[in-house]
Order: structure tokens, then C-alpha cells, then sequence
């Protein structure tokens, strides 16, 4: 039931050197296929590589070895122009620390994404990043600064700011780790509708198992490979 | 199409960022940028400073005579000691002037020790004798009536133009033009004709007043001789001299028994011209370091919040922000901020400038005719401000455009 496939990753390596001139490998070969409206989760202890992960799965960073295609074309060539361009109109991002443009009202913290659109989008910003702030329950606080919502408020920001220009890859780290309990799961609960709702995937990098059970395929990042979860819980 | 669409919402929105940035830091902005508004305030008032000073002095040597003036002498051989006036010396010298076709030509002299009086006032004045090229000679105009005419020679009363002493001293500010003053000549009164005033004004207490030579013969000249005159001639600079030369030989063909003297004599061939110049680079040069140090606390500012900045600049690049665009969006804040600032410092510059207190208290004086503000020194001053923005931006946003974003979002 999966739509066409828009990230593939083939033996994904990476290993950055350290300042004693060692090597310190991250990444072991991932293997992971990606498409519309897979909704998926990664789980590993603290320091195991997943933000490495997300950010090559996010064309923030490259692989040392390995293939990575974004949308059948090879993404390890991908110039810097081009894949700032592909992130501003394929790809979400929602981060564990929100990552709020300071002294930015909420609506202009979702208008910014918009800054780096093109004819319509551009000029209809004020619209779009609107509507997508009523869309997270927070049409009422369009003017507020980001340090005087709540935790979870932020966060709802930030997903509104990550779904504005209506990504294929929606790509969370640790979207509930600053938040209680509750306000995860609501938080977590309304990632998974909106991304439901538009068709495109959801990639959530997280260390809680609940937070994992909402995702229909669960992988275990260990050792620099992905384990699927649902195997280990079978044996 | 397309493409330029896209240039163009690109360069909307780098603006618009730019815009943003400063808005939110306010306060640091204005901080760092006092500096730059101080530098271009000085420095466009000491370009203002030196264009009007240049002005007003240029104005004020052309009052002698507007480059190339060829003055002309011919002096008696019998001996005497002075530049001869008659006839015969004036005849030759505009038969010489026409020969060689010179546009402008005017004979000049001065008889003292006339008073004027209009309205119960009475002024001392100093009476010129010149043809109608004296005013264009010596960049003199009436500034209320008219200047003298070739025709004014055939008046039945004689005509005269006032200086501006006379002008106001005499009450022909109140009334208009012609108006009859009362001129002793000798012994006797005449009733002259003021056809017009001019603007300036000559040092002492005394007015100054101007005729035709006709006039003078035919009213003044039984009571009081003229002693003596020149011959002057304003011509264009390039070969003055050689003109000059020849001018004089042939001229003295035309008068046996006269030695003739034909030279320049404008400021220019002075050469008077340097001090000026030395003195607009001094304080072009203390507002150029002024500048500098501006800048570099500018800098210093944009490097410093460049660092806390740089979480933002890979917020900003995850969500599609290219590095080129980055560059601009930095480098565009430093320039409005310092366009801005330049601008008010213009604005301060000028409110200085061309404040009647502020200059009679740096000349010690009110000056007459206050020259407008340069409108070169107004745009020298953005240029400046425009430059010190772009030069003061690169750094920073060569720095924001260099962030690796795995690094700048890393927590
Ligand atoms: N550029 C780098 N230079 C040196 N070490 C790095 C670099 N990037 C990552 N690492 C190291 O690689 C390991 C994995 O980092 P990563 O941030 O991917 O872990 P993580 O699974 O996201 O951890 P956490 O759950 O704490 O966020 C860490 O030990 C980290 O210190
Ligand atoms: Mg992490």
C-alpha cells in the first residue's frame, strides 16, 4: 500500500575522523527504503548514530560510502545548491530542541521556510503559514513569541513550520524529548495525523518504545545497522 | 522567466530577512552603527565644508577678474608713472580688441572721493568707470534692475548701477528702479539715474558705484580727470598667454609714442589655488580614519553576533536556505543597516552645514550669499556608507555562509 519510493539508502557508511587522527565509524551500512506515506520509527540508545542518520536521510549530510538515491536520482551527487533546494520543497524537519528563530513570532517562524519559496507560495506566506498554524490548534497565538508558548505549544509551532510548504519526507528527532508524557503523545499524535492527512512520510527518531508503537514499521538503530523491531519482538 | 521570477522573489526576500534581523536587534544595531552615522556625518560636512569654501572663494577671486583675464597697460613715454587714459589709447585698444575678435572687453578706472545721498542719507562711494563686459568680466550681475547698456551712453541723465552698500544704505531697497540719487560733482550736485544694484559689496565703509566712460566724460570728468586706466579682456584659458603677447604688439603698432603692456593676470595665474585643496584633504582624511574605526567596531559587532548566529543560519539552511543565499541575506543587513545609518548621517551633515548659527560661529561672520549644499557630498556620503556596509558585510557572511549545518544544529 506504499506510494512511490522517494529515499533509498544501500550500505549507507559514516565515519568522521577525530582529532587523534582516528576513525570513529557511526555508521555500518544501513540499508532502509523509504516511500510516500510510510510512516516510520528508529529507536537506539543515546550516541548510537541516529541524528547521523537523520541527517543524511535529510540530505544534510553525505555518506561516506554507500548509495543514496532521493527520488531514483543519485543523492550523493547532489550539488549543495540543488539539495537546499530539494529540502526546502520535499523535506520537513522537527527537532528535539524545536529550533524557534528567536525574536520571530510564531507566524513568521512558519513564513520563514516560505522565504526560500518561488512565485505563489512566496507571495501567499502570510496565508499559508496561517492556515498551517490553525491546522496545530494555534490560530490563536499567530503573534506570539516562541519563550512565551509552552514546551508543547513550540512544538506544534515547529511541525506547522515543518508541513508549510507540504514536504514528501517529514523528518522528527526526538520530536517529544523536551516534553512530558501527555504532551508528547498529543504532539506525537497530531505529527502522525497531519502526515497522514498529506500523504507524505514520517521518519521519528526517538528512545521511547511508545512513541515508537505509533509508527507502522519500528527499526532498532545498534552497532551502526537497523534491526526491524517487529522481528526481535517475534523471536 | 522563470528563473528571473525567481531572482527577483529571492532578492524580495533576502530584504525582507534583512529587515527582519535588524528589526529584532534594535538596539545592537543602532549601538554598532552610531559610529558609522558619526564617520559619515563628518566626512560629508568635510566634503561639504570644502566644495562651499571653494565656492564662496572661487566667487570671491572672480570678483578680481574670471579666468583668463588679460589686463592691458599703456603707459606715456614722456615719463609719466601711471597708465595713460585718452582717447587715442582707448581707441587703440578697441580697434586691437575687435581685430582680434575678444568677446568681452572693458575698460576699467576709478575716480574717489564722491558722496550720494537719497531720501536724507548720505554715503560716501567710490565711482568705477567701465564698459557694459565689466559685469560678465568679474562675474557681476544686478541682482535688482538691470546692468549697464552700451545704449545708457545716450541717457540725458547719467546712469549708474549701485553696489549693494548703496543699495540698502541709500533706502532704494524700498522703492524700484529707476530711481534718482543726488552725486556731487566738484562743487556741484547732479541727479544720476540708479538703473540697478548688485549683490556685493566692497570692504570698508564706502559704497561703490558703476558708469559707462561716456558718462563719466560728459558729467564728471571737468571736476575731477581721470588719472588713470586699464584694459581688461576675459578670455578662454587655452593660449591666454600667447594671445596676451600679441594682443600687446599690436596693440602698440596702433600707439607711437606709448610703451604698451598686455598680460594675465586672473587668480589662476597666481596660482593660488592649493591651500584649499590641502585643507579639504586634512579633514577628508581625519573623517576617512573616523570612518575606519567606525567600521571596525561595526565589524567587530557582525563577527561577535555572527557566532550566536550561527544555529540560526542552519535552521534557516535545513529548511532550504542556499548558501549563496545566506551570503546575500547577511551581507544585504549590513548594507541596508549601514545605508541607513549613512543617510541620517547626510541628514545631520546637512542640518550642520546650512545652520546660519553654526557658520557664523566657525567664520566669525555671516556669510551674504550661502552657497547650496553639494549635492556631491550628499551622494559621497551614501556611496561611502553603501561601501562600508558591503565591505564590512563580506566577512560576516562569507562566516554564515561557510556553516556546516550538521554542526550548527547539533545540540
Ligand atoms: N562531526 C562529528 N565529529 C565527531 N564525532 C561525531 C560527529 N558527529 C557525530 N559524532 C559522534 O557520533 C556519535 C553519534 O552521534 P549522534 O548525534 O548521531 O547520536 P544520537 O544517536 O543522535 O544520540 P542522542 O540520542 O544523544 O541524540 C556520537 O558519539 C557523537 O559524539
Ligand atoms: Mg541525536
Amino acid at each position: 500500500m506504499s506510494g512511490a519510493q522517494l529515499l533509498k539508502l544501500e550500505n549507507v557508511t559514516r565515519s568522521v575522523l577525530m582529532p587523534d587522527d582516528s576513525e570513529l565509524h557511526i555508521l555500518n551500512g544501513i540499508s532502509l527504503s523509504v516511500s510516500e506515506g510510510d510512516h516510520i520509527a528508529i529507536v537506539g540508545r543515546s550516541g548510537t548514530g541516529k541524528s547521523t542518520l537523520l541527517n543524511i536521510l535529510g540530505l544534510l549530510d553525505r555518506p561516506t560510502s554507500g548509495n543514496l538515491a532521493w527520488r531514483g536520482q543519485d543523492a550523493t551527487r547532489l550539488s549543495a545548491r540543488r539539495a537546499a533546494h530539494a529540502r526546502g520543497r520535499d523535506l520537513g524537519f522537527v527537532f528535539q530542541q524545536f529550533n524557534l528563530l528567536p525574536g520571530r513570532t510564531a507566524l513568521e517562524n512558519v513564513m520563514a521556510p516560505l522565504m526560500y519559496a518561488t512565485g505563489r507560495d512566496f507571495w501567499r506566506r502570510r496565508t499559508l503559514a496561517t492556515e498551517a498554524l490553525e491546522k496545530v490548534g494555534l490560530g490563536a497565538r499567530l503573534d506570539s513569541m516562541p519563550q512565551t508558548l509552552s514546551g508543547g505549544e513550540q512544538q506544534r509551532v515547529a511541525i506547522a513550520r515543518a508541513l508549510v510548504r507540504k514536504p514528501r519526507v517529514v523528518l522528527a528527532d526526538e520530536p517529544t524529548g523536551a516534553l512530558d508524557v501527555t504532551t508528547g503523545r498529543a504532539v506525537m499524535e497530531l505529527l502522525d495525523a497531519a502526515t497522514l492527512e498529506s500523504g507524505a512520510a514520517l521518519i521519528t527518531i526517538t528512545h521511547d518504545i511508545n512513541v515508537a508503537a505509533l509508527a507502522r514499521e519500528q527499526f532498532r538503530l545498534e552497532d551502526g545497522v537497523l534491526k526491524g523491531l517487529a522481528a526481535e519482538v517475534a523471536q | 522567466m522563470n528563473s528571473l521570477g525567481r531572482i527577483f522573489t529571492g532578492f524580495v526576500a533576502a530584504l525582507l530577512e534583512a529587515w527582519q534581523e535588524l528589526r529584532i536587534h534594535k538596539l545592537r544595531v543602532l549601538l554598532s552603527l552610531i559610529g558609522v552615522t558619526i564617520a559619515v556625518a563628518s566626512l560629508t560636512t568635510a566634503v561639504a565644508a570644502a566644495g562651499m569654501a571653494q565656492q564662496l572663494m572661487t566667487e570671491q577671486l572672480e570678483r578680481n577678474g574670471r579666468p583668463a583675464l588679460i589686463t592691458t597697460y599703456a603707459m606715456n613715454e614722456r615719463g609719466e608713472q601711471v597708465p595713460s587714459v585718452s582717447p587715442q589709447v582707448t581707441e587703440a585698444f578697441a580697434k586691437t580688441a575687435e581685430r582680434f575678435n575678444v568677446e568681452y572687453a572693458s575698460m576699467v578706472s576709478r575716480s574717489f572721493g564722491y558722496q550720494v545721498s537719497a531720501q536724507g542719507a548720505t554715503l560716501d562711494s567710490e565711482v568705477m568707470i567701465v564698459d557694459p563686459d565689466y559685469a560678465p568680466i568679474h562675474r557681476i550681475f544686478a541682482q535688482h534692475g538691470r546692468w549697464l547698456e552700451a545704449e545708457d551712453a545716450q541717457n540725458l541723465a547719467p546712469a549708474v548701477v549701485v553696489d549693494r552698500t548703496l543699495y540698502q544704505g541709500l533706502g532704494l531697497d524700498q522703492g524700484s528702479f529707476p530711481a534718482s540719487v543726488e552725486m556731487n560733482a566738484g562743487n556741484q550736485k547732479i541727479t544720476v539715474t540708479v538703473i540697478g544694484a548688485t549683490s556685493t559689496k566692497e570692504g570698508g565703509l564706502g559704497g561703490q558705484l558703476w558708469m559707462l566712460p561716456q558718462t563719466y566724460d560728459h558729467w564728471f570728468a571737468a571736476s575731477a580727470p581721470l588719472t588713470d586706466a586699464s584694459y581688461e579682456m576675459w578670455v578662454p584659458i587655452e593660449g591666454s598667454e600667447v594671445l596676451a603677447a600679441h594682443f600687446g604688439s599690436q596693440m602698440q603698432t596702433e600707439l607711437p609714442g606709448y610703451s604698451v603692456q598686455s598680460m594675465r593676470s586672473d587668480y589662476l595665474s597666481w596660482g593660488a589655488d592649493e591651500s584649499l585643496k590641502q585643507l579639504a584633504l586634512a579633514a577628508g582624511g581625519i573623517a576617512g580614519v573616523i570612518l575606519l574605526l567606525g567600521s571596525l567596531s561595526l565589524l567587530n559587532v557582525a563577527m561577535v553576533t555572527m557566532k550566536q548566529r550561527i544555529r540560526e543560519v542552519g535552521i534557516r539552511r535545513s529548511f532550504g536556505a542556499t548558501t549563496g543565499r545566506v551570503f546575500f541575506s547577511v551581507m544585504m543587513e549590513s548594507i541596508v543597516a549601514t545605508a541607513v545609518a549613512g543617510g541620517l548621517g547626510v541628514l545631520i551633515s546637512v542640518a550642520v552645514v546650512t545652520n546660519p548659527k553654526v557658520i557664523s560661529l566657525v567664520l566669525g561672520q555671516g556669510i551674504d550669499q550661502m552657497p547650496g549644499f553639494p549635492v556631491g557630498a550628499a551622494l559621497t556620503g551614501i556611496g561611502v556608507s553603501i561601501a562600508v556596509g558591503a565591505l564590512t558585510g563580506v566577512l560576516p557572511a562569507l562566516v554564515a555562509a561557510r556553516v556546516r549545518i550538521v554542526d550548527a544544529i547539533r545540540v
